[in-house]
């Protein structure tokens, strides 16, 4: 029988195999796979040292690897990275950006840099002033932005030259809740309405839970385990009963929460159910916490 | 084509233009006080070279003076590199690494261009007559170049601030007061010769002192230094590449 399917090729904008970068005697990243497909949204999660910034870096050409292979769109990125570059677009862990420019110059030097159409420059530029919510301080030399907005200015520079893929080291590390939330709120619409793919990490751990359709959790340089966010709870059960005795709290995982409550009926100590997170995922799978 | 090129150098020169009035201003002191001190100090009571003084000092701080602009790129590239990070925007750029140090190269030269023109200023108020041919302009583009090069190399090679104070410290300052800008090189001890002739600053004085007071131009010296702006130039290339590790 024949089935015709018009299901749309989603196609791989990165493909990096066995990805080894050693610095000496030291390996920070010991073999890692990862394919990211147009318009996902994943997540690269460990704790500090677990090789998500050399992953980065390696990725994006900051890094040479040691050993393995890295495509974009089956571009060689190793050995022709300049075809590859043009997909890429890079926020790294600090705010890069020039104190002595004015949010207009940065964004005016990157657009140099990447070969943007000198008649487009402009344009493109305020329309990422307008994107970033920036407009009113575009003349204004970076030195004077507070960190969200460096943070935003940063964010929409990667995007000038309209990446097909996005990598975020910590994009909100060290700013304030509120505009964590903004800066989320960003990552997101950059995600939905321009269909790029995006690869964070983070150690905001409830965070990535909430917005990242897949993860790859990493450890001592190597991927423990991949999946969506909601697979990974699954498979630990979906519950958590926790137990607290008298000198630490045990955590027992259960697949459905009536089985979960039957055992906190026989629990003779004071119990507490709910649902997994990532982070139990991740301590179960690490035997750390993240958030440390 | 060139867009690295130009990134490059649009990203110094804006730099550079907010702060240009200081920049110029901490730039014009140094050789100031020299002339004041030697210059006049000494006046043309003392001849050097069959010159006076003054006239053989100008050209050797025009050397020392665009050494310091062009090299000291290094410090400003630390920063960069360091404490910003903003060097990384070129690491990422879809640009060559020849047009980073190309680009850096040019600034490095216009800013000992820059410092050359004010003492050339100097020289005016001073009433030193000197001569500004095209071979001047060939010698003071390839020293510019060479140092500014070699700023690039130390900046990619060193791992903070502290080092590249200590390559200053050991080796940039000894060689500037060695090379012959404030006294004839060979009036030093063979032993001390030998050394200073296997300094860069050495060759380019001599040429740029030539240039500018009607002396004969060795071009074997003329080519050591475009050996040592080529051999620069490799080096700060060699050592982008070993930023990427």
């Amino acid at each position: 029988m024949a089935v015709t399917e018009t299901v749309k090729q989603v196609k791989n904008v990165l493909e990096a195999e066995g990805l080894v970068k050693r610095f000496g005697s030291k390996t920070a990243i010991d073999g890692i796979d990862l394919r990211i497909r147009e318009g996902d949204f994943t997540g690269l999660l460990g704790p500090n040292g677990a090789g998500k910034t050399t992953t980065i870096k390696a990725l994006t050409g900051l890094v040479k690897p040691t050993e393995g292979k890295v495509h974009y769109y089956g571009n060689d990125f190793l050995r022709h990275p300049m075809e590859a570059k043009r997909f890429i677009g890079v926020v790294p862990q600090q705010s890069n950006v020039d104190r002595d420019l004015t949010a207009y110059e940065n964004l005016y030097l990157h657009s140099i840099l990447h070969a943007i159409p000198r008649p487009l420059r402009r344009g493109k530029i305020e329309e990422s002033l307008e994107f970033a919510g920036l407009q009113d301080y575009r003349d204004r030399q970076v030195k004077t932005f507070s960190g969200g907005m460096k943070r935003r200015l940063v964010l929409v520079r990667a995007l000038l030259h309209e990446p097909k893929i996005l990598f975020l080291d910590e994009p909100t590390v060290g700013l304030d809740p509120q505009i964590r939330k903004n800066i989320w709120e960003l990552i997101l619409k950059i995600n939905q309405q321009k269909g790029m793919a995006i690869l964070l990490t983070t150690h905001y751990i409830e965070e990535a839970e909430k917005l990242c359709r897949s993860a790859y959790i990493i450890d001592k340089g190597k991927i423990i385990v991949e999946g969506s966010p909601d697979d990974l709870k699954k498979d630990m059960g979906g519950y958590v009963l926790e137990v607290f005795l008298e000198d630490r709290v045990e955590e027992e995982f259960f697949s459905s929460k009536d089985d979960a409550l039957a055992r906190l009926k026989e629990c003779g100590h004071a119990c507490k159910i709910r649902q997994v997170t990532l982070e139990d995922v991740f301590i179960k799978l690490t035997g750390k916490r993240i958030n440390v | 084509m060139f867009n690295g090129f130009q990134g490059v150098l649009y990203r110094e020169l804006n730099v550079f233009r907010k702060r240009a009035k200081k920049q110029i201003l901490a730039s014009s002191l140094s050789p100031l006080l020299f002339l004041i001190a030697f210059g006049w100090g000494f006046g043309d009571r003392v001849a050097v070279d069959g010159l006076p003084y003054i006239t053989f000092l100008i050209p050797g701080l025009i050397a020392m003076s665009s050494l310091n602009q062009s090299y000291g790129i290094a410090l400003e590239l630390n920063i960069t590199r360091f404490y910003f990070h903003v060097f990384d925007e070129f690491l990422i750029a879809p640009i060559s690494h020849v047009e980073i140090v190309l680009g850096e190269a040019a600034y490095g030269m216009f800013k000992g261009l820059l410092s050359t023109a004010l003492i050339f200023a100097y020289s005016i108020i001073f009433s030193v007559k000197l001569v500004i041919g095209p071979m001047f302009f060939l010698a003071i583009l390839t020293h510019t170049f060479l140092f500014a090069t070699l700023g690039i190399t130390i900046a990619m090679l060193v791992r903070d601030h502290g080092d590249q104070a200590t390559v200053n410290t050991f080796v940039i300052t000894p060689m500037i007061f060695l090379s012959g800008t404030f006294f004839p090189v060979d009036k030093l001890p063979a032993v001390f010769k030998w050394l200073v002739y296997a300094l860069p600053l050495t060759h380019s004085t001599k040429v740029i002192r030539a240039t500018l007071t009607g002396g004969d131009v060795n071009m074997l010296y003329l080519l050591l230094m475009t050996g040592f702006a080529a051999a620069f130039f490799l080096t700060a290339l060699w050592a982008i590449r070993r930023v990427e590790g």
